[in-house]
């Protein structure tokens, strides 16, 4: 039996590569379908397939038995798809209202915009499904979450019956995920079909009613979440049994590597701080922040990027001030940031040139002012070996790698410098679940050879995993601060959040 | 191999339908003036690459030296990221400062000759840092500022050529002429000069100077991820500055080669109202600024304009029709590189996803 929407026998090449191999997915109305696999395991391709972005090389989409074949985004739309894309579309100098209703803007016979008639839709749509959304606030003024509730009003206002949701949790708390899913859990009562693109199994558990794994762009299995377990999912997923859980060297700190006294950062608008924090050898420090409160002004401020405000910095015991980035990460700082795309990584680059960055003076790479191709291929090489790194080879366009690779890369060209302090931003933000294992387990292997490990993440659980200690910023200030052993990620949350009860919370062991 | 195919299908498709178009515009053009096709498509490609002795090929080929040597300076400047639109002032300064320094600098010849194109070529370089120093320094953006350095330039020569250092004989705005002995040579036998190996050597050392050296390699870098850049420590001002100075090098040495080889004085609006400078900008857009491409767009752009001469000559045509066909092509490229832009940003967007 095929459900309400099948898509049958999908194949999507891109080039060589076969991005998607005769796939077949069925999803009906009243459920919520997770599909799951690694970054590249086609996931997203198949769904862009649904939604019109990718035309398939065979294979054939039916929506209640009638076959379609859309030729772009709109086909899909006026049949009733709509789509959030992990990176948000929307024009931050207007109004949530006008969001909604661009590019589907009801007018009147003058061919006036006619608002009145959108927004009383719309608030129709809010009170239906609970949803929480101020219709006249500027999309700039709006946190992450508020923004992905936009796009989902985009979605509904267009009259979907599907809605495919991509990483939706990824740049969530645990309380807003939450009441996202409780917003999901309305649409499925209503008979909409809802399908999110996940790598977090704890939620697929919680609130997926259907679970396809994909691997390698083939599906691996499909079927009701009650005839699965996490166990094999993930097993599907990877295509073999879990790596043991990861083993760690005894807690010891040693001197402090980087010390952050009452630094004020120059933030968008209102300054960030003061903060004070320590990493001390041979310790991971977790900073758990939503995004946007001040962690990344305060990230930026230590490796340089951005001005002081006040306060102090030093490395090592030398005061950072008035050094530019590459004064300071000469004196043993490695930055791995959280935007790989931009700042990261030159992604219309060679991945040899992107791993030579910050090492181009070095005399086995030159010969005068001329490059040593050969040397600079082989280092290239080197880190993809070492990192296992998926790649063509060193002269392969950087572009051309998943997200994972490419972050991989970023993390073998940051960690091989073998610097005092590192600082990883959203070290695994958007990749898959066997890079994030190697990643965090390059982490732990640097923090237990005496490397100082300053950690921020969005990902309460990232945070767990690996830190010694663990603070928490809200606001650009650090409302908590925790030793490992004594955290809870609901308390994290709360913090992460509000101000917290009173005062800053501290239960710290050291 | 199949990625870069398609890539290659799918850059040539554009050009097809650019040189249809063309054809297409001229042909409603010709119409509206009233002149015989096949007279201006003779007189074009006379004009272009005949005359007697190849005399208007050379003319073709000596115009296409300036233009590519224009477009050499937009290349290194925009391959970096910095949009350098002030080649014409950079020119200008360059022009003036070899005439100068050619007429007013005693000793021999070729020793006169060299002093002033590495004057030329060190005022051009000093005119486009300030504009760096502008975006640096006061935040007044590069786009903007190198943009309007050009109307000093363009009217301070203006003034020196026009009063200080008028050839009054002459009548018109311009300078005595540089002694003989210090004119570039011509090759033997023709009327092209020899400043033509200047832009092809300053063409091999742009190219190996954006592929094979360290300070190459970190422009490139800069250009292409500015915020990477920045974040892995490189000295982005200092790139900055280096890269003006190396672009208003090449423009300065385009405004001598003009001087020294070609008009062999400096005279009022010679090097501004041939378009050289926007001509090269359009040339290295035309071919997305890829290096080995430069010098045959510049070619190109030097025989639309030398055509569009010969148009006027022997069919009458104004060959106003030529800087016509120009803003067409103008128009062509900006919208494919709208084009280009908007699939670009479609790609990041699915990128993350793919194996």
């Amino acid at each position: 039996m095929s459900g309400w929407i099948a898509l049958s026998n999908i194949t999507v090449r891109f080039g060589a590569l076969t991005a998607v191999d005769a796939v077949s997915l069925d999803v009906d109305k009243g459920e919520i379908h997770a599909v799951v696999g690694e970054n590249g395991a086609g996931k997203s391709t198949i769904m862009n397939v649904l939604f019109g972005l990718l035309v398939p090389d065979e294979g054939t989409i039916a929506i209640g038995g009638t076959p379609h074949a859309w030729k772009t985004p709109q086909d899909a739309i006026a049949h009733g798809i709509g789509m959030v894309h992990q990176h948000f579309m929307l024009q931050d100098s207007m109004t949530v209202l006008e969001n909604v209703v661009l590019c589907a803007e009801p007018v009147n016979r003058l061919g006036i915009v006619d608002f009145a008639t959108a927004r009383a839709k719309l608030e129709d749509i809010i009170a239906t499904y609970g949803i929480r959304s101020r219709l006249d606030a500027r999309v700039a003024d709006l946190s992450v979450s508020e923004r992905q509730v936009v796009e989902i009003l985009k979605v509904l206002y267009r009259e979907a019956e599907v809605l495919i949701l991509d990483e939706p949790t990824a740049v969530l708390t645990p309380q807003e995920t939450r009441s996202l899913f409780e917003i999901l859990a309305n649409f499925k009562a209503a008979g909409k079909a809802i399908v999110i693109i996940t790598h977090k199994l704890d939620e697929v558990m919680e609130v997926a009613d259907t679970v396809s794994v994909m691997r390698g762009g083939r599906l691996v299995s499909s079927g009701p979440r009650e005839a699965t377990s996490k166990d094999e999912i993930a097993r599907g997923i990877i295509g073999g049994d879990l790596p043991a859980p990861r083993a760690r060297g005894p807690y010891a700190p040693g001197a402090p590597v980087l010390k952050v006294t009452d630094l004020v950062a120059r933030g968008e608008g209102r300054p960030v701080g003061p903060v004070s924090l320590e990493v001390r050898k041979g310790e991971i420090v977790g900073v758990a922040a939503v995004a946007g409160n001040g962690q990344a002004e305060l990230i930026e401020t230590i490796v340089g990027l951005r001005r002081s405000a006040g306060g102090t910095v030093s490395l090592d015991g030398q005061d950072l001030a008035g050094k530019d980035v590459a004064a300071r990460r000469a004196l043993g700082l490695s930055y791995i940031p959280t935007d790989r795309q931009r700042v990261g990584l030159a992604l219309e680059a060679r991945v040899s040139e992107n791993a030579l960055i910050g090492r181009e003076m070095e005399s086995r790479f030159r010969r005068g002012l001329f490059q040593i191709g050969s040397q600079i291929d082989a280092f290239a090489r080197e880190v993809i070996a070492r990192y296992r790194i998926k790649v063509a080879g060193p002269r392969a366009k950087t572009s051309s790698m998943s997200g994972g690779n490419k972050q991989k890369l970023v993390v073998g060209r940051e960690l091989s410098r073998e610097t005092p302090l590192v600082i990883a931003e959203n070290p695994t933000w958007g990749v898959d679940i066997g890079a994030i294992d190697f990643i965090h387990g390059e982490l732990v292997r640097m923090r237990d050879a005496g490397h100082a490990i300053l950690l921020v993440s969005t990902e309460i659980d990232e945070i767990l995993a690996l830190s010694d200690r663990i603070v928490v910023m809200f606001e650009g200030r650090i409302t908590g601060s925790f030793a490992a052993s004594d955290a809870d990620r609901f308390e994290i949350g709360a913090l992460m959040t509000s101000h917290g009860s009173g005062g800053i919370q501290t239960r710290d062991a050291s | 191999m199949m990625a870069t195919d398609t890539g290659f299908a799918a850059r040539l498709g554009p050009w097809v339908a650019v040189i249809a178009w063309l054809f297409a515009i001229l042909l409603v053009l010709m119409i509206a003036v009233g002149a015989s096709l096949d007279q201006a498509v003779s007189g074009f490609f006379n004009g272009a690459f005949g005359g007697r002795n190849s005399a208007y090929l050379m003319t073709t080929i000596g115009r296409s030296a300036l233009i590519i040597g224009m477009a050499l300076a937009v290349l290194i400047s925009f391959r970096a990221g910095l949009y350098n639109i002030g080649g014409e002032g950079q020119l200008v300064v360059g022009g003036i400062v070899a005439a100068l320094v050619g007429i007013y600098l005693p000793g021999p010849g070729p020793m006169v000759l060299a002093v002033g194109i590495l004057a030329a070529m060190a005022a051009a370089s000093l005119w486009a840092v300030l504009a760096g120093a502008l975006q640096v320094y006061l935040g007044v953006p590069l786009l903007i500022g190198s943009l309007l350095l050009n109307y000093p330039a363009r009217y301070i020569s203006s003034y020196l050529v026009g009063h200080p250092f008028r050839d009054v004989a002459a009548g018109l705005p311009q300078t005595h002429m540089v002694p003989q002995g210090a004119w570039i040579p011509n090759f033997p036998g023709t009327r092209l000069d020899m400043g033509i190996i200047l832009v092809l050597l300053a063409a091999v050392f742009t190219i190996v100077y954006a592929y094979r050296t360290v300070p190459g390699y970190r422009t490139r870098m800069n250009g292409l991820a500015p915020d990477f850049a920045r974040a892995s420590g490189l000295p982005v001002k200092r790139l900055v500055f280096q890269t003006l100075a190396m672009s208003g090098a090449i423009a300065g040495l385009v405004g001598a080669i003009a001087v020294f080889g070609v008009h062999y004085r400096f005279s009022d609006g010679m090097l501004v109202q041939p378009l050289y400078a926007w001509t090269g900008i359009i040339a290295v857009l035309m071919v997305g600024m890829v290096p080995w491409a430069v010098p045959l767009s510049g070619f190109f752009f030097a025989a639309v304009q030398t055509g569009a001469a010969g148009m006027e000559r022997t069919a009458g045509i104004p060959k106003e029709i030529g800087l016509i066909m120009q803003a067409a092509i103008i128009l062509f490229v900006a919208s494919r590189l709208a084009v280009v832009n908007l699939a670009g940003s479609a790609r990041g967007e699915g990128n993350d996803d793919r194996a």
